[in-house]
């Protein structure tokens, strides 16, 4: 090998060192292009450049279907016109141009004597001041120049002003006689703008998103730093916050650079594809309109994902399925997020993300899954074990019956084969299965749950108070039925064998209370008897309110829920128990405490019954019975499960997926997994875990959608904190809303009454809309606070339409229930609770509203006293009885009623008869009727009160004050008694 | 340093030419909407009877609520649901449902629905949409008229005179529009609304004609209160009638 050249005063070789260079700078070179290139093709820029073109094309077809609508024949006429028109005007363009060129000099001259007589006005202010300050001094000629001065520059000013008006008075002279002789050729133009305009514009965007060069240069590479089409969208979200590596900052969200078409309308249709589509319901998110403007709540807040990300797969997007997840690998690379604790929450749970600002409004308005989900909850009774911390879910009553006194009720062996398995009995129940389920299988186990049910029902029989009940008069089953279809047990009630809850989804108003089959079976009649007459008697606490049925009613209807029965459920025994599984379960549990032997000691001391009676309470413990029931010995004790308040946070690594591969590791498909096969993670750990460690969620029976319901719910139970100010749930009157929400799901209102569009299930079986418990739409403007509070005290006081079968119950309210429902309505309608009485009207006021009360007819569907349904009259038909007006409507609203029903309450039957103008203002029908022979009598009654013919005319005319009138009469003249 | 100058300068150009091309693409106007050109009527017919197989007959009316009512009638009234002669079926509402295009101009006739003997006369009738309707109350007693549309708004205006009458336009194709009276519960009435003129109602002898209608392959459908609607494929040629009967049955 030759040795190396080098250039003497050199330590290295010059050649080779340039090639090192050369190298390293080619290298440096094309990593720049590449990292150049990289940026210039993200993702991103893709989807908006495909977006622009699509739109592009769409204009364009619009643009297309606009030009075969225009009418080109009429085009070209107005172009000829303005071509004719402007010939004429060059005619006279010498006087045009002179008048153009006065216009321009009084222009000029306008402008200059506003500058004098603004310049002069200032000056009189000054020397208006210069005058006060000589006052000051005292000295007499000082006052005298000063006053002076302000008068000269007043007189100046006053020369200003007069030139400024004449000036400007010729200039618009000019102007009018312009325009006079332009007049023709304006009007042609702006009917061809009409014409064209729109077309125009389209034009003008198609042109606009056309990829001229513009459009290459500008966003080309290097040079897309300066103004380019296609650039990233972001919104910062000041006040709502995200928690990035433990630091709390504000949320940046870029989504809509690629969601490029979300925040717009009219991407609806099915053509459009994701990331192209407008967000559904604009008129509620997103749109600048709408309560949840994008610039202000943005994307993520609700939807979770990383706020910042602009690239598909690292945005922290959730597949629906495993197919979709398998094509999102394919084809974007996608994988899921190992270090984002806030992935996009998948679609069909989305409205988990209303949760965070709505949590006290459990009605969350037209969120569907969410709200079924809250329902489930309640009446499922989920808080019973699990403390959930929302306002939603605390300070709610047990879900399930009391069982302080359950031995007068039921007998011991049916409530053995009950807890074995309650939808064997009602296939509707919410009680759920916690025995014989999937981790505890096998002969030992199966005896071991037998002990088990057996304990727990001979605590229940052994703390259980017993009263006896006399057997109940004798009822007709027929009547009875008729009576349980039409006097309102159906808004609470099945009695349907075949009835399956899901069928009902998402109304479960008719689940409030148990399904009635097999009742038969279940009940001493004695004790259903005194129940259905008074269940507070029974249990103070119970929901179940008093229809304040007669004995005979009561008798009926026990003897019609009697009537349903399975043999069974009948003549059962308790099944007998293997003494040494009991003993074995009675040992582990007192060694809990105590150590073997003592244990041992213990258990030899107990008879056969204490043995019982101590794995009972051992097993309620272990169940957490008491989370749903009112056990004796029980009422403290704190709930058996995990604490949800914050379950939607949990890091996903704390979920126990035991020896289950096929769930795939996220949050909503655990908990959905838990809801459905709540002992599933027990799968392979069964023989390794002891008895009493294995799983005890029980089982709901529950369908997929109910799960999901659920879970929509439980994945929006976080940790995120939103700033107080921007929480719905602190806007006024939210609580009152929120508290009077919940309170009707508690009191299950919607079974009988519409509330806020949703209810009235009672309508399955009292099929006549008219015989339908009323809609309360708009009751907080209708009623009076005071009346209302008396009603809802004591429903039985008197009824607007007595002629119904179908009862407001006695619910037994506390003053606070009740004031809570006199907030809520008053909040759903922004008015004050309370009004002050109003003033006695005239008696000319009385005797017209008493005239148009008979002339519009009102008391053929108001009846003003008892009516009798055998005389053709149907009582579907009848509308509220106006006796009670005064004690129960509210004064304004009557009037308001009367102008615009439709506008209160949809479909009612109440007519219009002042229809309302475009103008705003009511009609009145009522001049038109007043000559009609057959109000005589009626317009002489009314003439006493008015000087002329013509007077009552014009008053009758005014729709403003007949219904004043008619409210008057209703309020003042319609009142019993009088 | 030519070079950063030309470049500077390249930049500066750009970024004009950025500015003054950029934007201007969101706050375009929107198209105005507006009707398309006339379609022209055409000189064929469809026409056709309805028959009617094991017809139940129409029932009494007990009209005693109101005796206003039992008044007007001396020999007491009937439901008008399957009126017609032996065989054949009235009141069914008769339409062209799919296969028109074009836009056809509303006529201003006006389209009487009136309250007569507390009954609603025509008891099954066809409007189209933006054509006036008159709804009269012939009789000294109060009715109300409440519409029961889906498409279109509901109203329900009280008439407590003899004589009064207003208009109203429907703005939606809507087949049919219920129309029933709250104080009388036995007073129906249903109107088809169809955005063309093609449309008919067929007499007390089934029959029912549908003039002027353009050459083409139509949907037609026939309608009736109670039995439900049947449809037939029906190809129309110019200046001559195209055959379409309907058989309907009772359902028991």
């Amino acid at each position: 090998m030759a040795a190396p050249k080098k250039t003497p005063d050199r330590h290295y070789d010059f050649t080779s060192m340039n090639k090192w260079f050369a190298w390293s700078s080619l290298a440096l070179l094309l990593i720049t292009v590449w990292m150049i290139f990289e940026d210039y093709a993200k993702p991103w820029k893709r989807f908006q450049a495909e977006f622009r073109e699509l739109e592009r094309q769409e204009l364009a077809q619009e643009a297309e279907a606009e030009r075969q609508r225009i009418d080109q024949d009429e085009i070209a006429r107005i172009q000829a016109e303005i071509e004719s028109e402007e010939a004429r005007l060059d005619e006279q363009r010498s006087d045009l141009d002179e008048l153009q060129d006065r216009l321009a000099d009084l222009d000029d001259k306008v402008y200059e004597a506003d500058v004098d007589a603004r310049t002069t006005k200032s000056h009189l202010d000054t020397e208006r001041f210069s005058y006060d300050v000589a006052q000051q001094t005292g000295d007499a000629d000082k006052i005298a120049a000063a006053s002076l001065a302000v008068d000269t520059r007043r007189a100046t000013y006053q020369e200003n002003r007069i030139a400024l008006e004449a000036f400007t008075e010729q200039r618009a002279q000019v102007k009018a006689e312009i325009d006079r002789k332009m007049a023709g050729l304006s009007e042609d133009q702006a009917q061809l703008i009409a014409l064209q305009g729109g077309l125009e514009a389209l034009e003008s965007r198609v042109a606009d998103l056309g990829k001229g060069l513009d459009y290459f240069l500008l966003n080309a590479p290097v040079m897309d730093m300066l103004e380019p089409n296609l650039r990233i969208d972001q919104v910062q979200l000041t006040g709502l916050y995200q928690n990035i590596n433990f630091t709390t900052v504000d949320r940046v969200d870029r989504c809509v650079t690629c969601h490029v078409a979300a925040t717009r309308a009219g991407f609806d249709e099915e053509k459009w594809e994701e990331p192209f589509r407008s967000h559904p319901r604009l008129d509620l998110f997103v749109s600048s309109s709408s309560p949840h403007p994008y610039t202000q709540f943005g994307c993520t807040t609700c939807h979770g994902g990383l706020d910042r990300a602009t690239d598909f797969a690292r945005a922290g997007h959730s597949p629906e399925s495993e197919e979709q997840k398998a094509e999102w690998k394919h084809e974007w690379g996608w994988e899921k997020q190992k270090y984002l604790d806030t992935p996009i929450l998948p679609a069909k749970y989305s409205e988990a993300g209303c949760i965070g600002c709505h949590a006290g409004n459990v009605w969350t308005p037209s969120s569907t899954t969410q709200d079924t989900g809250r329902e489930l909850i309640m009446r499922m009774g989920c808080y019973g074990c699990h403390k959930i911390d929302y306002p939603a879910y605390t300070d709610l009553p047990r879900s399930g019956p009391s069982l302080e006194r359950v031995a007068s009720k039921t007998n011991p062996a049916w409530a053995y084969k009950w807890i074995e398995a309650p939808r064997d009995f009602h296939p509707t129940t919410w009680m759920p299965h916690f025995f014989f389920q999937e981790n505890i299988e096998g002969e030992l186990n199966e005896e071991r749950q037998r002990a088990e049910i057996r304990s727990v029902v001979a605590y229940i029989w052994d703390r259980s108070e017993e009263v006896s009940y006399p057997a109940p008069p004798r009822g007709s089953s027929d009547r009875g039925e008729t009576l349980f279809d039409t006097v309102g047990c159906t808004g609470c009630h099945l009695r349907d064998d075949e009835a399956n809850r899901d069928d009902y989804y998402p109304q479960f108003n008719r689940m409030h209370g148990p399904n009635l089959v097999r009742t038969g079976s279940k009940v001493d009649p004695g004790w259903l008897f005194a129940w259905i007459k008074d269940p507070k008697a029974y249990n103070p606490e119970t929901r179940m309110p008093s229809l304040r049925l007669t004995d005979q009613e009561a008798a009926d209807l026990v003897a019609y829920l009697m009537s349903s029965r399975d043999p069974a459920f009948e003549n059962l025994t308790l099944p007998e128990v293997d003494g040494e599984v009991r003993d074995e379960l009675v040992l582990t549990y007192l060694q809990g405490t105590q150590t073997i032997e003592q244990s041992r000691a213990t258990l030899g001391s107990m008879d056969d019954t204490a043995r019982d009676v101590y794995l009972g309470q051992q097993t309620i413990t272990k169940y957490g019975c008491f989370g749903c029931h009112n056990v004796a010995g029980f009422e403290d004790v704190k709930p058996i499960g995990v604490e949800l308040t914050e379950e939607g946070s949990k890091p996903i690594h704390q979920f126990d997926f035991g020896h289950i591969h096929d769930v795939p590791h996220t949050r909503q498909d655990w908990i959905k997994t838990k809801m459905l096969q709540p002992r599933i993670w027990d799968h392979g750990k069964e023989t390794v875990k002891d008895y009493a460690e294995l799983y005890r969620m029980p089982d709901f029976g529950m369908s997929d959608r109910e799960a999901e319901a659920i879970v929509a719910n439980v994945l929006g139970f976080t940790k995120e904190s939103v700033v107080t100010a921007r929480r719905a749930d602190q806007t006024p009157g939210a609580a009152a809303l929120a508290n009077g929400r919940k309170l009707i799901t508690r009191f299950n209102c919607q079974g009988c009454h519409l509330i806020e569009d949703i209810g009235q299930a009672i309508k399955t079986s009292i099929t006549d809309p008219g015989l339908w418990p009323p809609n309360l739409a708009a009751e907080g403007a209708r009623v009076q606070s005071d009346w209302l509070f008396e009603y809802l005290h004591d429903p039985g006081i008197e009824s607007m339409r007595p002629w119904l079968n179908v009862r407001m119950p006695t619910f037994g309210f506390q003053d606070g229930d009740v004031n809570t429902v006199l907030s809520y309505f008053a909040a759903r309608e922004g008015r004050d609770a309370f009004l002050s009485e109003p003033g006695r009207p005239d008696q000319r006021d009385l005797t017209v509203g008493q005239g148009v009360f008979a002339m519009l007819q009102c008391a053929k569907c108001h009846p003003a006293g008892p009516v009798d349904t055998s005389a053709g009259v149907s009582a579907a038909e009848l509308a509220p009885s106006l006796l009670l007006a005064r004690d129960r409507l509210r004064h304004d609203w009557v009037d308001d009623w009367i102008k615009d029903p439709l506008s209160f309450v949809t479909g009612t039957k109440m007519p219009v008869f002042f229809s309302q103008l475009d103008d705003g203002s009511y009609s009145s029908p009522l001049a038109q009727g007043i000559d009609l022979p057959m109000w005589r009598g009626e317009k002489d009654r009314m003439l006493r009160h008015f000087d002329s013919e013509a007077e009552l005319k014009e008053y009758l005319a005014d729709a403003e004050k007949v219904t004043a009138a008619m409210r008057d009469h209703i309020w003042w003249g319609l009142k019993r008694g009088s | 340093m030519n070079k950063y100058r030309f470049l500077t300068f390249c930049l500066l150009a750009v970024s004009l030419l950025g500015i003054a091309c950029g934007g201007g693409g969101d706050e375009a106007a929107a198209p105005t909407a507006a009707a398309a050109p006339a379609a022209a009527t055409g000189s064929g017919a469809i026409t056709g009877v309805i028959n009617y197989a094991n017809g139940d007959p129409d029932t009494a009316i007990g009209m005693d609520a109101d005796p206003v009512c039992v008044g007007l009638h001396a020999e007491g009234a009937v439901t008008e649901q399957v009126v017609g002669d032996e065989g054949r079926l009235g009141n069914v509402f008769v339409y062209i449902k799919s296969g028109l295009s074009g836009s056809f101009p509303a006529s201003a006739d006006k389209v009487v629905l009136d309250q007569q003997g507390c009954m609603y006369n025509p008891h099954v009738s066809g409007v189209q949409v933006g054509q006036p309707v008159v709804i009269r109350n012939s009789d000294p007693t109060l009715h109300n008229v409440h519409a029961l549309p889906t498409a279109n708004a509901e109203f329900n205006k009280g008439q407590p005179f003899q004589n009064m009458e207003f208009e109203h336009k429907f703005d939606t194709a809507e087949v049919m529009v219920r129309f029933k009276c709250d104080v009388h519960p036995w007073m129906n009435s249903y109107m088809g609304v169809v955005s063309h003129p093609f449309f008919a109602v067929s007499g007390t002898d089934g029959s029912y004609s549908i003039e002027n209608v353009p050459a083409g392959t139509y949907t037609v459908e026939a309608w009736h209160e109670t039995l439900g609607t049947q449809t037939m494929e029906v190809t129309v040629a110019d200046d001559a009638a195209a055959a379409a009967s309907f058989d309907f049955a009772s359902a028991g």
